[in-house]
C-alpha cells in the first residue's frame, strides 16, 4: 500500500478500515455485473461456433471474425465512413458550438437575446422526419455523407455547456486582449479556445460518440449503402436482416459479434487519454458555481 | 423596462439610437461568427417546422396537398379518442421521470462511494469499467439482456434464482415478457448501461472539492458516513439539479431503448408516444396517414415546449435567473 | 396519351404543393427526376398507339430495387451492364440496404421523385396503386407475348392473384413462396418416430423432442405483423385466420373475430404452457431462432421452402450436427401453407414510356432466354460459369467441374461459399428457362421442400386499401397482436382476450369491414 498512489485525504490514516475492504468487494461486484454481458459477446466474437446461450471461454478459439472485418471490403469500407464522418463531423460540431457558445456570452451585444431564444426555440420545436427529409432534399444532401456530417453538427444542448464554460472565462482576459487590439475572432482564436481545451476535449467526445454511433441519420437519409457506416452493418447483422455470408467454417454470430468488439474498441483506446481533461471539462463546462 | 422607455424624451431615445448602433458597430465581428450557427438552426431546425401543417391534413405520402386535404382539427380529435395514445402519452412520461430520477439518483450514490475509493489505481479502473456499457449500440444490449433474462437454463438471472432456491425450474420468470416485470427490469438495464456515464460529471464535480473540509470534520470527529452526508453530498446538490433540470426538457424524446426492448405482450406498460407514432405507420399494413402521426409529433412537441419552458422558468428560480440558455 | 400528360402535371403539382409544405427548394430537385427519367422518345411516343408494333423502346430506365437483385459487393455493375447489353437499353439503379427498402421507398414516393420501375412487397403495391402511383398494365400485360408464355407455363393463377378490382399495376416473376415446416430427421430417429400427419401426432413429436434445454418447436414471435401473419406456426393457427379475408359469396369479413381464431389461440397457450414450445418465443427474433437451430436446441422449424432448405442444412453442418431435414407436407388440420403474395416490379405512372419498359425490360425478364438467364443466374464469369475448376466449399470440401460443366462461382464478398441465384429464384420462376443450364445443380432437398411446399400452398388474397383500412389497422394489428401475445404466455385467457378485444378494436375492424364490403 505504501508505494501506490492514494487519496491525499487518507494520507494520515494508519491502516485501513473495514469500510474501505466493504467498499472494494461492493466495487469488485459492481464491476463483474457490468461485465458479465460484454463478455458473452467478447467470448462468443472469438468463438468459431454459434452457440445461443452463456459459456465462459470460446468452444473454438479463432480470430477468423476479426480478419474478415478488416479484409470484407463490405465491413472494412463502412469502417472508414465511420471513422471518416466521426473525425470531420466533430470538428465541425465543435466549431458551431464554440462559436455559438462564444456569442451567446456577449451580454452587452444588441440582439444577444434574440440570438439566446433563436436557439432555445430549436429545443422546443422541431418539424418531424417528413418535413426535415424534405428540406435536406431540397438542399440536395440527402444521400451524401454530408447530411450525417451536417446535420446533427448543430447541437443546442452543447452549445449551452460551451457557453458555461465560457463564462468561467474571468472577465479581465478579455478586456486585456481588447485594449490589445485583438478583433473578436483574434480574441476567439487566442484566448478563448487555448483556455478551453478542457471543455473542447469533453464535449469534443461526447460529439464524438454520437457520430460514431450514429444510426438514424444513415437510417433516414442515406439510401445508397456505399454511404452505410459501421453501425448501419452492424444494426443488420444484429437484427439478422443482413448478413453477409460468412465463410468457411465460421459463423455468422462469429462475425457480429467481432462487429460489436470492434465499435466500441476505439473509444476504449481514446478514454483513457481524455479522462483527464473529460472530467475537468464536464466539470466547469456544466456546473459553475 | 417598458415603463422607462415611455418616459424617454427625443432626443434620449436618439441618444439610445446612436447608442445601439455603435454597439452594434463593435460587435459586428460577433454577428459574422454567430451567422454559421444562425444559417444551420435556419435550414435545419426552422424549415422543417413549417411541417407541423401536416398535422391538419390527412396527407399519406402520396396524395397532394391541396386544400382539400387539410382536415382541421380531426387528426387530434382522433387522438384524443384512441386509448393507446393515453396509454402512450402516461408511460412516456412516468418511465422517463423515474428513469431520470433513478439513473441521477444511482449516478450519485456511485459517486460518493467512488469518492471514498483510496487506491486511486482502483478507482480509474472501476470508473473504466462503469463507462463502458454506454457505448454499446441499444439493438445489442437489449439482445443480450434478452438472453440473459431468459425463462430457459441460458437465462442466468433465472438459473441463479433457481439455484439459491427463490425459484423452482418450471416456474422461471418471462422478465421481458411480463406487465410485472418488464419496467423494473428495462430501469436496471438502464441502470446498467448509463449510470457510469452519469457518473463522469458528478465524479468531476467533486473532484474540485476542497480536502480541507474533510479534515476539519475528521478533527471534529466526524465519521466516513457522517462526512459523506454533510460534505460530499451537499457539494452535489447543485450539480444534481443542473443534471435533471437540462434532462427533464428531453424526456418526451423517449424511444429507441423502449423500442428494442418491448414485445407485442408488454404493450399495456412499455409504449410510449414514439413507439406508438412508430406501431401506427408499420404496422397498419398499407401506408400510414402522416396526418395523424405528425399530429401525434405536433402534442408530443407542446408537451416537450411546457417542459422546456417552465424547466427554463425553475432554473432562473433556483440558479439566480440563469435560465437553460 | 394526352391522358398520360395530363397525370404527369398533375402530379409534378403534387410534388410542387408537397413542396410548399416542405420547404421552397424543392422544385428543383424534383426537376432532376422528370429529366433524369424521362427519356427521348417521350416526344415521340404522343403519336403512338398501343400496338405491339408501334412501342418505342426506352434508352434510360430507372431502376430502384431491393437486395434481391445482385448489391454492390456482389457485381451490380457487371449485372446491368450485361443487361443494359442483352437489352439494349441504359439503367440507373438505385438499391437501398435490405431492411431500409421500405423507409427508402417510402421517401422516395412521398418527396415525389419516383423511379420508372420499382420492385414493391404487396402492402406498399396495394397502397400505392390505389393512390395511383403506379401504372395499370392490365392492357399491355393482357395482349403482351409473355401472358401466353406464363399461360403456357401453366403459372396464370400467380398473376391472376395481383389483380386489384380487375386491374394490374405490377407484373410478378416468381412466385410469392412461404414457409414450410422443416423437421430434424435425426431428432425424429433419435425418437423413433415417423413424420406426424395429424396435429395429435405433431403435438407428440414436440413433447418427445423437449427436454432438458431442448424443445419442440420455435418461432420468431407467436404472430407475424405482415400478411401471412400465421407465418411461422402454422399447425397451431391451422384454419385461423387474423384478419380481414374475402368469403366465398364475395364479402368481407375479420377472422379474428372467428371461432377458430380463438381455439388456435387456446392451442397455442396450451401448447406454451406444456412447455414443447420455446420459452422466449416472444422475444426472439428471426436470427436467435436460426442460432438455437443450428445450436440444437429445438427440433422443427417453420421457415422458407426450397433455397432456405438447404442453407439450413448446411449451417447445421458447418455447426457439427446432422443436417438431414425433412420437409413436412402439411398436417390433416392444415388446409395448406400460405404462399405470398409475389413480388411484383412496377412501372410508376411518371414514367414517360411504360408501354416501352413494360415490353423491353419487365417481359423481358421472362423471355424464357437470354435476359431471364441474366436474372436468374447472373452474369457467365462473374456470377457463374461452365469452365473447369476446383472451388472451395468450406474449408473441407472442394468441388470439381469439367468444362462445360455449369456451376455458380465463389461469392465476391465472401469467397469459399458459392452464389445460388440471382434475382429469380428457378424453382419458382412463372416462365422456366428453355434448356436451363442449371437444371441440375438444384439441391436435392430444396427442391423436395419446394415441391412439397408448390402442391400445398394457397395465395393469400389482396385486400384493397380504404381509408378506413390505413387509418385504423395499425391501430387493430397492434391490439391484436398483444392480445395473441399475452394468450400465447397465459397472461390473459381467451376469454379475457376477447372482452378487451370488445372494448375498442372491435369497432375499428367493423368500420374496416364495412368499407370493404361497400
Amino acid at each position: 500500500m505504501a508505494k501506490e498512489k492514494i487519496d491525499k485525504r487518507y494520507v494520515n490514516k494508519a491502516h485501513i478500515h473495514v469500510f474501505d475492504v466493504v467498499l472494494i468487494i461492493f466495487f469488485i461486484i459492481l464491476s463483474l455485473i457490468l461485465i458479465v454481458p460484454m463478455w458473452k459477446v467478447l467470448v462468443d466474437s472469438f468463438d468459431l461456433h454459434t452457440s445461443y446461450g452463456m459459456q465462459l471461454l470460446p468452444s473454438e478459439f479463432g480470430f477468423a471474425g476479426y480478419i474478415q472485418i478488416f479484409t470484407n471490403q463490405t465491413l472494412y469500407r463502412p469502417l472508414m465512413i465511420s471513422f471518416f464522418t466521426t473525425i470531420v463531423g466533430t470538428c465541425i460540431a465543435l466549431i458551431l458550438s464554440t462559436l455559438g457558445g462564444y456569442v451567446l456570452i456577449q451580454y452587452d451585444m444588441p440582439g444577444r437575446n434574440f440570438c439566446a431564444n433563436y436557439l432555445l426555440f430549436t429545443m422546443i420545436f422541431n418539424g418531424g422526419m417528413i418535413p426535415t427529409y424534405l428540406v435536406l432534399r431540397a438542399v440536395g444532401l440527402t444521400n451524401t455523407i454530408w447530411v450525417v456530417i451536417l446535420f446533427p453538427a448543430l447541437n443546442v444542448y452543447n452549445l449551452v455547456l460551451m457557453r458555461n464554460f465560457f463564462e468561467g472565462i474571468p472577465a479581465s482576459l478579455f478586456e486585456a486582449a481588447k485594449l490589445d487590439g485583438c478583433s473578436p475572432m483574434g480574441t476567439f482564436i487566442r484566448i478563448v479556445l487555448p483556455l478551453s481545451k478542457a471543455a473542447l476535449a469533453s464535449i469534443g467526445l461526447m460529439y464524438a460518440v454520437s457520430y460514431w454511433n450514429d444510426y438514424t441519420h444513415y437510417k433516414l437519409y442515406i439510401t445508397n449503402s456505399n454511404l452505410y457506416n459501421f453501425q448501419m452493418k452492424l444494426r443488420g447483422m444484429v437484427q439478422g436482416s443482413e448478413m453477409p455470408n460468412v465463410s468457411g467454417n465460421l459463423t455468422e454470430n462469429t462475425l457480429q459479434n467481432a462487429a460489436i468488439v470492434i465499435a466500441i474498441l476505439p473509444f476504449m483506446i481514446l478514454y483513457p487519454f481524455l479522462q483527464k481533461y473529460f472530467v475537468q471539462g464536464v466539470n466547469v463546462g456544466a456546473v459553475k458555481e | 423596462m417598458k415603463k422607462e422607455k415611455v418616459e424617454l424624451t427625443a432626443e434620449e431615445k436618439a441618444k439610445k439610437k446612436e447608442k445601439t448602433k455603435a454597439a452594434i458597430y463593435t460587435h459586428r465581428g460577433f454577428y459574422v461568427m454567430f451567422l454559421p450557427v444562425f444559417i444551420f438552426a435556419l435550414v435545419f431546425c426552422y424549415a422543417p417546422m413549417v411541417g407541423v401543417l401536416l398535422a391538419f391534413t390527412n396527407y399519406n405520402g402520396i396524395k397532394a396537398i391541396t386544400p382539400e386535404i387539410f382536415v382541421g382539427l380531426e387528426n387530434f380529435q382522433k387522438m384524443f379518442k384512441m386509448s393507446a395514445f393515453w396509454t402512450a402519452f402516461k408511460n412516456t412520461l412516468q418511465i422517463s421521470v423515474i428513469k431520470l430520477i433513478l439513473t441521477t439518483g444511482f449516478a450519485v450514490i456511485i459517486s460518493i462511494l467512488l469518492n471514498e475509493i483510496i487506491s486511486l489505481k482502483f478507482k480509474k479502473v472501476v470508473q473504466t469499467i462503469i463507462y463502458l456499457p454506454h457505448f454499446m449500440s441499444w439493438v445489442v444490449v437489449a439482445s443480450l439482456f434478452s438472453l440473459i433474462l431468459a425463462p430457459t437454463s441460458n437465462g442466468l438471472v433465472n438459473s441463479f434464482l433457481v439455484q439459491i432456491g427463490v425459484l423452482d425450474s418450471g416456474s422461471m420468470i418471462y422478465f421481458l415478457g411480463s406487465n410485472k416485470w418488464w419496467r423494473p427490469v428495462y430501469y436496471i438495464v438502464n441502470l446498467w448501461k448509463e449510470t457510469g456515464w452519469q457518473t463522469v460529471i458528478f465524479m468531476a464535480t467533486l473532484s474540485g472539492l476542497n480536502t480541507d473540509m474533510y479534515e476539519a470534520a475528521g478533527i471534529d470527529g466526524a465519521n466516513r458516513a457522517q462526512k459523506m452526508w454533510y460534505i460530499t453530498f451537499p457539494a452535489l446538490a447543485n450539480t444534481i439539479l443542473t443534471v435533471l433540470i437540462l434532462n427533464l426538457a428531453k424526456i418526451m424524446n423517449l424511444f429507441e431503448s423502449v423500442f428494442v426492448m418491448q414485445n407485442d405482450a408488454v404493450l399495456s406498460t412499455s409504449n410510449v408516444l414514439e413507439t406508438y407514432i412508430y406501431y401506427q405507420s408499420f404496422n397498419s399494413g398499407s401506408i400510414p396517414n402522416y396526418g395523424y402521426t405528425a399530429a401525434v409529433g405536433l402534442f408530443k412537441s407542446v408537451v416537450g415546449a411546457i417542459l422546456v419552458l417552465s424547466c427554463n422558468a425553475l432554473s432562473k428560480k433556483v440558479r439566480d435567473g440563469r435560465g437553460i440558455v | 396519351m394526352f391522358n398520360d400528360i395530363s397525370r404527369r402535371d398533375f402530379l409534378k403539382g403534387m410534388v410542387v404543393s408537397g413542396a410548399a409544405v416542405g420547404s421552397a427548394g424543392l422544385l428543383s430537385a424534383c426537376g432532376s427526376s422528370s429529366s433524369s427519367s424521362s427519356t427521348s422518345t417521350s416526344s415521340d411516343s404522343t403519336s403512338t398507339d398501343s400496338t405491339e408494333s408501334s412501342i418505342t423502346k426506352p434508352d434510360t430506365i430507372t431502376v430502384m430495387v431491393d437486395g434481391t437483385v445482385f448489391t454492390e459487393a456482389n457485381g451490380r455493375e457487371e449485372f446491368w451492364n450485361k443487361c443494359e447489353e442483352l437489352t439494349g437499353i441504359h439503367y440507373e439503379v438505385t438499391q437501398p440496404d435490405h431492411d431500409a427498402y421500405y423507409d427508402v421507398v417510402g421517401q422516395t414516393i412521398a418527396t415525389g421523385d419516383w423511379p420508372d420501375v420499382i420492385i414493391l412487397s404487396a402492402t406498399y403495391y396495394v397502397s400505392y396503386a390505389n393512390e395511383g402511383v403506379l401504372w395499370d398494365m392490365t392492357d399491355a400485360y393482357e395482349s403482351s407475348a409473355l401472358k401466353e408464355r406464363i399461360d403456357a407455363a401453366g403459372s396464370t393463377s400467380a398473376v391472376e392473384g395481383m389483380y386489384i378490382n380487375g386491374r394490374l399495376y405490377g407484373m410478378p416473376v416468381t412466385r410469392g413462396n412461404g414457409c414450410i415446416t422443416y423437421i430434424k430427421q435425426a431428432w425424429l430417429d433419435a425418437c423413433g418416430l415417423d413424420a406426424p400427419t395429424n396435429y395429435e401426432e405433431y403435438l407428440d413429436m414436440l413433447t418427445a423432442f423437449t427436454g432438458d434445454g431442448t424443445y419442440g418447436v420455435s418461432a420468431a414471435g407467436f404472430i407475424g405483423s405482415d400478411s401471412p401473419y400465421v407465418n411461422y406456426l402454422p399447425e397451431f393457427y391451422q384454419d385461423a385466420w387474423p384478419s380481414f379475408y374475402q368469403k366465398d359469396d364475395g364479402t368481407w369479413a375479420d377472422g379474428f373475430e372467428e371461432d377458430s381464431m380463438k381455439e388456435a389461440l387456446q392451442r397455442i397457450a396450451d401448447a406454451y404452457a406444456s412447455g414443447v414450445i420455446d420459452p422466449t418465443t416472444l422475444t426472439n427474433g428471426t436470427k436467435d431462432c436460426r442460432n438455437k437451430f443450428y445450436s440444437e436446441e429445438f427440433g422443427v422449424f417453420t421457415y422458407w421452402a426450397g433455397t432456405w432448405s438447404t442453407n439450413l442444412t448446411n449451417n447445421l453442418v458447418n455447426n457439427g450436427v446432422d443436417g438431414e431435414l425433412l420437409a413436412l407436407p402439411p398436417i390433416d388440420e392444415v388446409p395448406y401453407y400460405w404462399d405470398r403474395l409475389p413480388i411484383p416490379w412496377c412501372i410508376t405512372s411518371t414514367c414517360s414510356n411504360p408501354e416501352g419498359v413494360f415490353e423491353y425490360f419487365v417481359s423481358a425478364m421472362l423471355d424464357a432466354g437470354d435476359v431471364e438467364l441474366l436474372f436468374t443466374y447472373g452474369v457467365e464469369g462473374v456470377h457463374w460459369s461452365t469452365a473447369a475448376e476446383t472451388l472451395y466449399e468450406g474449408t473441407d470440401s472442394e468441388v470439381s467441374y469439367e468444362e462445360g460443366e455449369f456451376h455458380m462461382l465463389d461469392n465476391l464478398e465472401t469467397p469459399g461459399t458459392q452464389y445460388t441465384k440471382a434475382h429469380i429464384d428457378p424453382m419458382l420462376a412463372l416462365v422456366a428457362i428453355e434448356d436451363d443450364p442449371g437444371a441440375d445443380t438444384i439441391a436435392e432437398g430444396a427442391r423436395t421442400a419446394q415441391q412439397t411446399f408448390n402442391e400445398n400452398s394457397k395465395t393469400v388474397a389482396i385486400v384493397p386499401a380504404t381509408d378506413e383500412y390505413s387509418e385504423y389497422n395499425g391501430s387493430l394489428v397492434t391490439t391484436k397482436n398483444e392480445l395473441i401475445a399475452n394468450v400465447a404466455i397465459g397472461e390473459m385467457t381467451v376469454d379475457e382476450a376477447y372482452t378487451e378485444y370488445a372494448k375498442e378494436a372491435q369497432a375499428w375492424s367493423q368500420l374496416i369491414v364495412d368499407s370493404l364490403n361497400a
